[in-house]
Order: C-alpha cells, then sequence, then structure tokens
C-alpha cells in the first residue's frame, strides 16, 4: 500500500519505524510494520491510529528564520495529540539499519524537506548532502516506565537546515506529555522502567546540552547529522503495501535523487544472529564509536578508525593497537586478540564510570547484550598478539 | 600436603647469560623426561630453586599470592610458589620471557619475610614480550625470597628461568605499600593541616580520608555525604575556599562540578552540586584574580573554559569566557612563567582545536594570551605538561607531553625570558615514543632537578636539559610525601609506591597563608643551597586527572642547608635562611618578620658525632627491634642489625661517613648520616 494525500501531489508519511528497548528484537521489529487503520501498527508501539490526512491549513510550519520555535507543536510536525507523535504530511519516519544505544531509550527518527528539496548520495558512508530547508527529527521515549508502567517521552531533537548550516534545537516534553519547550541547557532524567524481561532498570537519562549535541555531531567542528548515510539506510523495510527498500522509498517520495549506485555497502543488523558475527561487531562499531572516531570526529587524534568502511582492516578496530592512554596497564591492547580481560575496548564498552566508559556521552547504562556479542569475537580472535 | 603433579620442575644448570641460554634451550628441553613432581601450592610449600630453568604445567595452587607485587591488582585464585637464597649479594632476574613461552601469559610476586608476613620485594606482569614477565632486582646474601606465579590472567603452565647477575642501580627505587583506601583514590594531598600528606578516595556519597600519622602510617576515616551528582571522574581539585584549615575538593565530572567543603572542624563535608553544565577536564584551585579569595578554574573540553570566583564570602559564582573560545581544553596549570609573581596559566589543548594557550597575567583579573608572541602555540595533541625550572636557571621550563604522536611529539621548551626555545633535540625526549595523558615533574631521586614522570617511564634529568629513560613499576598517580621521609611517592590505586631514600639530602617547605589563601597556592618558592637556585609554583592540580601534594619538595643532592624564600601571592615576601637538610619547615605568611616554624622532629638523632664503637639512636618512636641499615656513601649496604635498646655497634666499620637508615613496617624510612672515627 502506498498512501497518498488527496491532492495527489503532495507526500504522506507511510511508515513508522521504531527502535524499541532491547536490541535483540529489532529484526522482528522491522518486519513487524502492519497497516491498521489506514496507518500503520508497529509491534513495539501502542496501537497509533494514522490519521487520513492532515487537516487542511494546517501543514508543517518552517520558518527557517523564526527557528527554533519555543516548542515542539509549533512545527506542526506532528498532528492530532502530540504525544502520539503522528507524522503531518511530508514527515518521513525512516529507520538506521543498526542504531546507536542510547540507555535502551526507544527512538523514532523524520525527515522533513520543503517542496522541490531532495538530498543528493555522495557516497555509502558519507550523510547524504541535504537541502536547504532540512529538518531531521528525532523522538526518544521509554515505555513501561514506574511506578504506572507507562509511556513516558522525553525528548524531540531537531536538526534543521539554514544557509547550509545545521543548528540544533532540543525539545524536552513536560510531564503532562502534552508539549516539548526548547531547552539546550541539558538535563537529567532518573527514572525506573522495565526491560523486556520484567526487571526494573533505573536509568539517570541524559537530555544533551548544545555543547553534547555538537561533541558527536561534528565534522572538524561544523555540525552534521550521523545516522542518514547511504550505508545506513540500505535496507528492505516491510511496508504496509508490502517489502521496499527503504532508499526507493525515499527516491519516491522526491526526498532522495535517483540514481545512486546499485549495489551500496551498507552495514548488517548488528543483533542478528544468523549474520556473521565481525560484520555485526563493525555495525555497531560503527553506528556507536565512528562518529568520534574518524578523521574529523571529536577524538581523531586516536588511532582507532570504526567507520565500517575502514573496519575490514581490524588493525583499525585495535586489535593488538596497543593504547596512547592507559587506562589499566593489564589492558594491554584496545583489543586483546582472545582475551577481553586485557582489551580497553571491551572495558570501556563495559563501564559505566564515566571516565573511561565508551562512548562517553549518550550512554550512562550498559548495554549488555552488546557487550556479550563484542565479547564473543574479541575471545574468538586469533592469533594472539605478540607485540 | 598433598602431591599433586600439578606443577612440574626441572632445573637446569645454565650460565646466566641469555642469548646463551636461548642457544642452548632446545638442548634444554630434551633433557625435560627425567621430572619429579614437587608440592608448590603455597608459601609454606614453596620449592627451593637456584639459577636455571623450571617448568609449571598449571598454575593451580591454593596460594594465592598476597600481597600483590606485580602491576594489574587482584584477581588472581591460584598460585605457585618457590623460595630462592642467595649464595651472595647480586642481581636476580626471574623471566618467562622465553621463546616456548610464546602466547602465554603470566605474572609474578616477589617477598622477602616469612609465610603470612611478606614484604613486596619485585614482581612483574607485561614487561617482557607480549604479555610475558620479567624483572631484575637485587637481593642480599642469606636472605630467604619467595617467587609466586599467580592466575591472574591465565592459568596455563609455562617455563621460566632464574639467572643470576651483577647488582644493579635504578635510578629510583620504589616498595609497593599498601593503603586501605577507597572509592577513586586520586587524590594526595593534607586534608586536616598537620602538613602532613594524606590520601583522598572518593566516591558519591563518601569522602574516604587515610591520615597520614606524625609517627607513620595511616589513620582510616570515612565521610559519608549527601549524593554528589558529580564525581571525580575527570580531575580533582584541593583546595581551602574558607581559610579554615581544612581542605575542600572539587569533584570534575563529565557533566560538571561538585565543590565538597570542609566545616569548621574538619568533621563533616558539605555537598554542593553546580549545574553548570561543563565537560571538565583538568580543574585547579587558584586565585584568579588575586584577591586574597581561592578560585577554582575548570577545563572545557567541548566549550570554551569556565571558573568559579570566590566573591570573599566564600560563595562561588559560574564564569564562562576569558581563556578562549573553543574547546579541547585538557590540562590547565598555573605558573609564573615570566617571574613577575603573578600566577600565568597554560593549557594543555587536544583534538580539533590542539593548539595550546599560554595566558599572561596582567594583574588585573585579565588574562593576555601571549603562546603565539612565546613560542608556545604549538599543536600537540597533549593532556597536560610539566612544568618545572629543569635547569635551576630561575625560570620555568616545560615538557608539553604528548598523549598521541598524531601532530608530533613531545616539546621540551626551555624559558629564554623573552620566548621559548624548543631543545627536544638530543634532549632524550625527541627519540621518546611513550604517550600518555599525564606528565608532571618531581625530582624523584633528590639531586636537585627535576625529573619528569609520564609515557610510562621515569625521565631523570641529567642537570643539562638532556634526560635518561628509566624503568620504574608505578604508572603516573598522585604523588606526595607519604612516609615522610623526603622522598616523593607515587599513589596508584590503594598501592603507595614508597621511593626509597638514596641518601640524597632534602628540604620540604609547606605553607600556610595569612593574607593569601592558606595554602599558598600560586605562590613561589625559592631554594637556595650551593648546587644553585630550584624554584616550585604552589599549584592546586597538575599533570590530567590527579591532585598531588601541596607542600613544596626540594631535592639537595649533597648540600646540608639551603635558605628558602617564598613570594607570596599577597606580595608578601618571607625569607629564612641557613636551613638545616633533611627537615620539613612551614612558612607562615608574615608582614613583620619571617618566620619558620620547624616542624616537630619527625627524624633520627645520633650520637654521638663522630662515633667510634656505639651509635645512640633515637627516633620519633621507640626504635627498639627495628632492622637497621647502614649504608656507605655510594649507598651500598654494608651493615644490618636489628636495634637492641637504643645502641648500634659500629666499632666494625671503616672510618669515614656513613648513613643508618630506620625502616618501619609501613614503608617508611627515617635516615641520617654519621661519621665513623
Amino acid at each position: 500500500m502506498f498512501c497518498t494525500s488527496g491532492n495527489g501531489a503532495a507526500r504522506k508519511a507511510v511508515l513508522y519505524l521504531v527502535d524499541c528497548m532491547a536490541g535483540t528484537r529489532r529484526a522482528q521489529r522491522i518486519l513487524a510494520l502492519v497497516a491498521v487503520a489506514g496507518g500503520l501498527f508497529l509491534g513495539c508501539r501502542k496501537e497509533p491510529p494514522m490519521p487520513e490526512e492532515a487537516p487542511a491549513g494546517q501543514a508543517v510550519h518552517v520558518d527557517l528564520d523564526a527557528m527554533p520555535y519555543p516548542t515542539l507543536s509549533e512545527y506542526r510536525f506532528f498532528v492530532g495529540d502530540l504525544s502520539e507523535r503522528l507524522p503531518n504530511t511530508g514527515v518521513l519516519p525512516y529507520a538506521p539499519i543498526t542504531p546507536l544505544f542510547s540507555d535502551y531509550a526507544s527512538k523514532e527518527r523524520f525527515v522533513w524537506m520543503p517542496s522541490g528539496g531532495k538530498a543528493q548520495y555522495i557516497s555509502d558512508d558519507q550523510v547524504l548532502q541535504f537541502p536547504e530547508g532540512t529538518v531531521l527529527i528525532k523522538d526518544f521515549w521509554y515505555e513501561q516506565v514506574q511506578p504506572n508502567n507507562d509511556r513516558r517521552i522525553l525528548e524531540t531533537r531537531l536538526m534543521f537546515r539554514r544557509n547550509g548550516v545545521w543548528v540544533f534545537a532540543d525539545y524536552v516534553w513536560n510531564n503532562e506529555q502534552s508539549e516539548a519547550f526548547l531547552d539546550l541547557n541539558g538535563s537529567y532524567v532518573p527514572l525506573d522502567h522495565l526491560d523486556d524481561g520484567g526487571t526494573v532498570r533505573h536509568v539517570d537519562y541524559r537530555i544533551p546540552s548544545l555543547a553534547e549535541c555538537h561533541t558527536c555531531h561534528k565534522s572538524d567542528n561544523v555540525p552534521i547529522p550521523i545516522g542518514p548515510k547511504p550505508q545506513n539506510l540500505d535496507m528492505t523495510v516491510t511496508y504496509a503495501d508490502g517489502p521496499m527498500d527503504q532508499l526507493s522509498r525515499w527516491v519516491a517520495e522526491g526526498y532522495l535523487e535517483a540514481g545512486y549506485p546499485a549495489n551500496i555497502q551498507h552495514v548488517i543488523a548488528w543483533d542478528d544472529a544468523t549474520q556473521d558475527l565481525q560484520l555485526r561487531v563493525r555495525s555497531y562499531l560503527d553506528a556507536n564509536c565512528a562518529h568520534c572516531h574518524n578523521e574529523h570526529g571529536h577524538c581523531e587524534y586516536r588511532p582507532m578508525r570504526f567507520a565500517f568502511s575502514m573496519t575490514a582492516d581490524i588493525a583499525n578496530i585495535g586489535v593488538c593497537v596497543a593504547p596512547e592512554e592507559v587506562v589499566d596497564p593489564g589492558w594491554t591492547h584496545i583489543v586483546e586478540a582472545g582475551d577481553t580481560a586485557r582489551s580497553v575496548l571491551y572495558h570501556r564498552i563495559n563501564s559505566t564510570n564515566e571516565a573511561y566508559r565508551m562512548p562517553l556521552m549518550g550512554r550512562t547504562v550498559i548495554h549488555r547484550e552488546a557487550v556479550a556479542m563484542i565479547g564473543e569475537w574479541i575471545n574468538g580472535l586469533t592469533p594472539p598478539c605478540t607485540n | 600436603m598433598d602431591q599433586r603433579p600439578d606443577a612440574t620442575l626441572h632445573q637446569l644448570n645454565e650460565p646466566n647469560d641469555r642469548n646463551d641460554m636461548n642457544h642452548r634451550l632446545p638442548t634444554l628441553l630434551l633433557l625435560t623426561g627425567a621430572l619429579s613432581a614437587h608440592a608448590q601450592d603455597d608459601c609454606s610449600s614453596a620449592y627451593p630453586v637456584t639459577a636455571g630453568f623450571y617448568t609449571i604445567t598449571a598454575v593451580n595452587g591454593p596460594g594465592v599470592p598476597y600481597p600483590i607485587c606485580a602491576p594489574n591488582g587482584s584477581g588472581a585464585t591460584a598460585g605457585e610458589w618457590f623460595s630462592y637464597t642467595p649464595t651472595a649479594d647480586h642481581s636476580l632476574t626471574v623471566s618467562t620471557d622465553l621463546p616456548m613461552n610464546t602466547g602465554l601469559d603470566t605474572r609474578f610476586h616477589v617477598y622477602n619475610g616469612t609465610c603470612g608476613a611478606l614484604n613486596c620485594v619485585s614482581g612483574d606482569d607485561d614487561s617482557g614480550s607480549g604479555l610475558l614477565s620479567i624483572a631484575t632486582f637485587n637481593v642480599d646474601m642469606g636472605v630467604t625470597y619467595f617467587i609466586a606465579f599467580d592466575n591472574r590472567w591465565s592459568s596455563a603452565g609455562f617455563t621460566f628461568q632464574l639467572s643470576e647477575g651483577n647488582p644493579i642501580v635504578n635510578a629510583v627505587n620504589f616498595t609497593p605499600t599498601s593503603i586501605p583506601a577507597t572509592g577513586t583514590v586520586s587524590c594526595v594531598v593534607d586534608m586536616n593541616g598537620d602538613h602532613l600528606d594524606d590520601v583522598v578516595g572518593v566516591t558519591s556519597t563518601n569522602i574516604n580520608i587515610n591520615f597520614q600519622q606524625q609517627g607513620g602510617g595511616f589513620s582510616t576515616m570515612n565521610f559519608p555525604t549527601a549524593q554528589a551528582t558529580n564525581t571525580p571522574s575527570w580531575s580533582i581539585a584541593a583546595g581551602d575556599i574558607d581559610n579554615n584549615g581544612y581542605n575542600d575538593l572539587l569533584y570534575a565530572g563529565v557533566g560538571g562540578v561538585t565543590f565538597m567543603r570542609a566545616n569548621a572542624d574538619g568533621s563533616a563535608y558539605l555537598t554542593e552540586n553546580r549545574t553548570d553544565y561543563i565537560f571538565c577536564q583538568r580543574s585547579n584551585f587558584v586565585d584568579i584574580n588575586n584577591d586574597g579569595h581561592l578560585d577554582a578554574f575548570v577545563c572545557h573540553d567541548v566549550a570554551p573554559n569556565c571558573y568559579y570566583l570566590n566573591d570573599g564570602s566564600n560563595a562561588l559564582t559560574f564564569h564562562q569566557g576569558g581563556f578562549g573560545t573553543t574547546g579541547g581544553n585538557y590540562g590547565s596549570i598555573w605558573i609564573d612563567y615570566d617571574n613577575d609573581h603573578q600566577i600565568d596559566m597554560f593549557i594543555a589543548k587536544c583534538g580539533g582545536d590542539p593548539v595550546n594557550q599560554l595566558y599572561h597575567n596582567n594583574g588585573d583579573g585579565t588574562y593576555t594570551l601571549v603562546s603565539p608572541n612565546m613560542n608556545m602555540a604549538d599543536n600537540v595533541q597533549t593532556w597536560s605538561s610539566a612544568w618545572g625550572d629543569f635547569d635551576n636557571d630561575g625560570d620555568m621550563d616545560v615538557l608539553v607531553g604528548a598523549s598521541s604522536l598524531g601532530n608530533g611529539g613531545h616539546k621540551l621548551m626551555r624559558n629564554d625570558g623573552t620566548t621559548f626555545t624548543n631543545v627536544s633535540p638530543g634532549s632524550g625526549f625527541d627519540l621518546f615514543n611513550g604517550t600518555s595523558i599525564e606528565w608532571i615533574t618531581r625530582d624523584f631521586n633528590n639531586d636537585g632537578y627535576l625529573d619528569v614522570l609520564g609515557g610510562g617511564k621515569l625521565m631523570i634529568n641529567n642537570g643539562d636539559m638532556t634526560f635518561t629513560m628509566s624503568n620504574i613499576t608505578p604508572t603516573n598517580g598522585p604523588t606526595g610525601d607519604l612516609n615522610n621521609d623526603g622522598f616523593v611517592d607515587i599513589l596508584n590505586g590503594s598501592t603507595a609506591y614508597m621511593n626509597t631514600p638514596n641518601g640524597n639530602h632534602y628540604l620540604t617547605v609547606d605553607l600556610e597563608g595569612t593574607v593569601s589563601n592558606r595554602n599558598g597556592i600560586g605562590a613561589r618558592v625559592m631554594v637556595s643551597s650551593p648546587l644553585g637556585n630550584q624554584i616550585r609554583d604552589i599549584r592546586s592540580g597538575d599533570g590530567f586527572r590527579y591532585m598531588s601534594s601541596l607542600n613544596a619538595h626540594f631535592g639537595l643532592g649533597e648540600d646540608g642547608t639551603a635558605d628558602v624564600t617564598v613570594y607570596w601571592p599577597s606580595g608578601i615576601v618571607n625569607t629564612v635562611t641557613n636551613v638545616a637538610a633533611d627537615e620539613v619547615i612551614t612558612v607562615v605568611e608574615n608582614t613583620s618578620t619571617d618566620v619558620a616554624t620547624h616542624t616537630p622532629a619527625r627524624e633520627l638523632h645520633l650520637f654521638p658525632v663522630p662515633a667510634t664503637d656505639l651509635v645512640y639512636i633515637t627516633g620519633p618512636t621507640d626504635l627498639t627491634g627495628r632492622p637497621v641499615r647502614v649504608l656507605d656513601l655510594t649507598g651500598r649496604e654494608v651493615m644490618r642489625a636489628d636495634l637492641k635498646g637504643d645502641g648500634l655497634s659500629v666499632g666494625g666499620l671503616a672510618s669515614g661517613t656513613y648513613m643508618v637508615q630506620v625502616v618501619y613496617p609501613n614503608g617508611r624510612t627515617l635516615q641520617k648520616r654519621f661519621i665513623k672515627n
């Protein structure tokens, strides 16, 4: 099914993708899109009724010079009850193949472009070249928040492109879940939520300040998006009208210039246990580490290069590479082949100590499933390092 | 004791030459058919060994080696034990760094003493190739040493070699001593105003202080605190915000700062969580605007630097800006580079904006960026710098230590007054590829010249702006004098590496500000002795992460007296002349007279001098039964005995000058020279 708006020309959001709490369910999540009442239903989301059509005169309101607005609702990215975040016409949901881990928060992403604007392909591993006026939208929430076991939306982050420069905005949701307010000062939200196994998990969720946004979202100190790269989007998604390639959908929506290469070197779903372990690890490291550990990122001066396009050479992951910064003299290499106990990378991802945890921002709890996977990979590496 | 054939031993007589050994090894291995099993599962069943090769089939004895002498902490669950008693004074090398062990992972500890009361002598984890172990240390004839391997990383069997050689002379020797510290232990500083360095460990709800005692050792106290929203994961600093004689703490975390303020009698700490977002790096206490009130400075990783100004009523007001407009600020350090007695500041920078910055204090609360004019705007990727007068010519030089070699290596910059000159070529730092985020300078061998610790090595200052690389066991950590013997010790977690005195003299100068801030942070201390003038700037927070002693330590080499001048931030200058070496003096800021309080005796007294048959030794505590060593002026041990009463019989010694050392159980050593007729 491919929904179109009444006038047949405007775009309409047709898919609804959500990162659920447990990464292990990601594959099934993507495939769980089902049409419900003219919209879409998704396994992780509680019955979002999709509106037939955006009310007349209520189109998305993007006035770059006046942005960021004080409140999220002013953009009219969503229609109806704001807390349901039902995308307005032209607000296209999208999802990466392997997402960034964000303390087990659920996330969903949307892209909006002004009429006539189209993104251009640059390369598999570079962010699409977006047109002036593009807005990227990302919601963060938890399900089963205690004590009432309800959903709590925490923040909606925006990046918009104005005068050729990406601008950050962040909207923090009120307790009533009726509105979100511009706030770039940063704050903590302590909460308890139930995980998939029914265990209560505590998190001091961090809503970033402007400086924190910029720490990860930069290339040579210039703000950039991270996720929307062809390598991350090139997957088949089962829409309500059947399976469809996500990039093709962007083209169909008028959001991407056709003619990009047919064979994109894409990452894989890190939690897809049927896939090659090293590919899963490389995909995870790309999504979680490469935004800082690249030639233009925050940690460019360290030897690791975690981008998927760089890690076919596992020396770029740090295998048998001695650390420049000695956190513990017993951690002898970034990755000690066959030995997690001596691998700096393993300790860093398996720690909440803010002095050496990695990623150093955006994570305050341990991503247990990912640590297990990377541990399995490290312990299986041979031969032992001899340097 | 069971006789499980878990560890099979075979000894082969073999020359000490390792190269020779390697050549012969294949032959030796063929001889291993006739093996006998020995119990060596714990200390009491340690198997006696001499020089040669031994094979252990598995590390599975129940005797887990303790204390831990090798690096890398606890985690072992089994051990294998050997004993070794040399027939002469020499060095012993214990090594698993052998070709047949390639790919294995070993660790060992070496002790003296008796089972159940063992003292660390040596140990190693990874100094060999790969993850193999090797250590060389001196052993004394007739003393029994225990060599214990553990399974910290692996229980797999391996071969090891013992070989004997000539005694070695280390630049500096350290002995590990365990301190019952808890939490994040990254601070060594006097917390209670007795001028003895204490050990501070913190959690978000507790301050654990091991107070150093006058007679040696520590007394542990815990101070529960209200929840700190920021913990000192990135750095910690200490200073006395309200000048009440009890130091306060600054926790610099990933999202901001928490102050811990000591109350009037130091019995509790008040939590002051600040909500300003700072991705903290190095933090310092310093009187930024020189109004007599201690302020706090915090490097920001991803935005301009921040500071908290003390308004005089001890309220701290947040400010941002005035010290650069970008992030990448890692290692701030406050020093007076131009000798105008106004504290200046240097920031080691890293990341996307790595050009280092030097700020000149204009004296009116403002600072001017001068690094481009002073040849200090280098872009080396660095997290900290070691500032000191390496050539004792009266001004602060600096070693800007690389954290990554991507933008070039370490820079040794000589202060030439109107500019800094890169004197790295030929200095020893040009060939040094070790990197780290921590770089500090101290005089570790008390020879009167500042050494540099960083990059996994100790760089010993040769006195001519060149440095000699030296291996030491401890890594960078907070430093101070943890046994009050005048030699700088290094703390690694809860292990204090006590620096063994080498006979050189020292002088420690403690400050007590009355007009300036209480600790005299920002003061310049100059010590003049025949070897020259040495200077220190009192600073809260150097290196990257740790807080080290606020006491000014000076090595004096052979010099027995010195003059001390203190230039206080207030402008007051106090001078104390003809101070005897090997003492700790406290200089109180005084507007009328120059006063130095000589700390009560923490030293040995010897008489008569010169001595003929008996030397009577008294110290701060009863010394009866304490082991005593007598060294000649080359540091060679000529005698050892346990004190009976307080008299030591020295009739057998040749005429000359000697050093008496008394060792305390906590590792503290007191020493004094005497002359034998």
